[in-house]
């Protein structure tokens, strides 16, 4: 009932925008990947010594364990702390929605800024955390969270383990899809309400746990901000991660090449990630759904 | 232990928004009041830091680059996205082949595209550019943009597009005059999306900009910090002023931006 002709009219902006920003970056990647170059002078070709510079690069191994433990905290920590305050808000108290609305808040305001404002609540002497141990007394639990190359890393990632109001949003959204019959026939047979989230709710909302583990996965991957303002990757490349050191590449050392072989890395080190939840997440069972 | 769940909700409430309180309590402050006194109301309200920050910085100016980068992308995204959707709502020669190629970007860390965008938006004629930024922008949501969209219009009834030829339409005809009326609430769903996402967004304006013209409020954020190292309260206060607007829209439309933002992943 159509031509050929008319859907390409339709789908061609779509396309040239896919090429332009997904298929050509690729390919200019890979070929990039394999130059010295310091993004003005003559490329050199150089194989891959780049890709060989960088396994020997402790800051590039830095960057990729940091990736991992962003990662991880994103599935570990990050997921469980949204799935469990979507449990207690899906019950309904009172004031849930003024309590969904809040928790949401800081995933409207841009990572810059809460990155600026965790860097002061975590500051040092001036900071909201080490003032508050002051002022109850436990003054030596003080610490300089930032600046301490043992604790950089994870305190970058308070904020983020924090606002789940977005990965909880998704798990409300899917428990409200959940048939209420099955809740009465289980208060028949008298379970409990920790009965009810364990064997009815949590249950019923894997394929939204799929859905938050992929998109926290991503997020993680390209996390930039926190890094780049908190500690700027320091004290001593300590909190560097993979989407930082190819900014320093590209930017502060002019060393295009690393920056794309780190690049490649990355979106390789995405698909397996990708990969790897895929598979642990069955996607055999959720393409039945699909 | 309804009393427990209460306490563990007030709790995680109190840790995630005491730190917004503190900054705007703070913002009110001198610097030596910051350092003797961190949790106590300011003695005398300094509304000259807000002064001091605005007579020193063209923040309206920022605003606009902002506002502007981010309609101009949604713009482009949407009317992209929408055009796609709409031809996937026939059936056609590789089409799930086609449509994986448009949404597969969703799984691409595009910060490791950071030298090929450079390079692209160069060619282009618009390094240091309003509108290659947005271009940026828009390329990079697309993906889940599509998706968005796409999702919507599948849930339109497609007799609709038998009707519409049996009473003499041609296909751009029923594009505009019978799709494109019923698929805004989608569109508005994405628009919401993008603008959000265009917002917030930091590495690609400040990749791609770097005089103060074209500086996006979130770059600005960062040279503020530096300006004002010495006086902190100062600093807070320009951080207020940069996420004040966003909250005034969010507490006006909250529910709405909470689907916009979710429903890349909400199917």
């Amino acid at each position: 009932m159509l031509t050929s002709r008319q859907i390409y009219i339709y789908l061609a902006p779509a396309l040239l925008f896919t090429a332009l920003f997904f298929i050509f970056p690729f390919v200019f990647l890979l070929y990039v990947s394999m130059q010295e170059w310091n993004g003005i002078g003559a490329m050199n070709f150089v194989a891959f010594d780049n890709f060989r510079y960088l396994l020997g690069d402790p800051v590039f191994k830095t960057a990729m364990i940091n990736t991992v433990l962003w990662i991880l905290a994103g599935i570990l920590l990050h997921t469980p702390l949204g799935l469990l305050m979507a449990l207690l808000l899906f019950r309904k108290p009172r004031g849930w929605k003024l309590f969904r609305v809040l928790f949401f808040l800081p995933n409207v305001i841009s990572t810059t800024a809460l990155a600026f404002l965790w860097y002061f609540v975590l500051h040092v002497s001036l900071g909201l955390v080490n003032n508050l141990f002051k002022t109850v007394g436990l003054e030596s639990w003080a610490h300089p969270w930032l600046s301490d190359p043992g604790t950089a890393v994870f305190a970058n990632m308070i904020p983020f383990v924090l606002y789940i109001g977005f990965t909880m949003v998704i798990f409300l959204t899917q428990m409200t899809t959940i048939s209420p019959d099955l809740y009465e026939a289980a208060e028949i047979d008298g379970a409990t309400n920790i009965q009810k989230d364990r064997y009815i709710t949590i249950p019923m909302v894997k394929s939204a746990i799929a859905i938050n583990v992929i998109f926290n996965t991503a997020f993680c991957l390209k996390m930039f901000e926190y890094p780049l303002l908190m500690t700027g990757g320091g004290p001593a490349d300590s909190s560097i991660n993979l989407s930082l050191y190819i900014y320093r590449e590209m930017i502060t050392a002019n060393r295009y090449g690393i920056s794309m072989s780190a690049g490649l890395m990355t979106i390789l080190m995405g698909a397996a990630a990708m990969l790897l939840v895929f598979g642990a997440l069955g996607l055999t069972e959720r393409r039945g759904k699909a | 232990m309804k009393w427990l769940r209460f306490g563990f909700k007030m709790l995680f409430l109190l840790v995630t928004m005491v730190p917004f309180l503190w900054l705007i309590l703070a913002s009110f402050k001198t610097n030596q009041e910051l350092f003797a006194a961190p949790f106590s109301l300011p003695k005398r309200w300094m509304i000259e830091n807000y002064e001091a920050v605005l007579s020193s910085h063209p923040i309206p100016h920022y605003f606009f680059n902002s506002i502007f980068i981010a309609i101009v992308s949604t713009l482009l995204g949407v009317i992209v996205a929408t055009l796609v959707s709409y031809a996937f709502m026939y059936t056609f020669k590789f089409k799930s082949g086609w449509l994986l190629l448009v949404t597969f970007g969703i799984f691409i860390p595009t910060n490791a595209f950071i030298v090929p965008y450079y390079f692209i938006v160069n060619w282009l004629g618009l390094y240091d550019t309003l509108l290659g930024v947005a271009l940026v922008y828009a390329g990079v949501s697309l993906p889940l943009c599509v998706l968005i969209v796409k999702t919507y219009m599948d849930s339109i009834q497609h007799e609709i597009l038998e009707a519409s030829f049996i009473d003499g339409a041609s296909v751009h005809r029923t594009f505009f005059q019978v799709i494109l009326p019923v698929s805004y609430p989608g569109m508005t769903t994405a628009s919401i999306f993008l603008m959000i996402t265009a917002w917030n967004e930091l590495l690609f304006a400040s990749l791609l900009t770097q005089s103060e013209a074209t500086r996006t409020l979130q770059v600005a954020i960062r040279f503020f910090l530096t300006t004002f190292s010495a006086n902190y309260p100062v600093a807070f206060a320009a951080m207020v002023i940069a996420i004040i607007p966003t909250i005034v829209i969010y507490s006006l439309l909250s529910e709405k931006i909470i689907g916009g933002l979710t429903a890349g992943a909400v199917k």
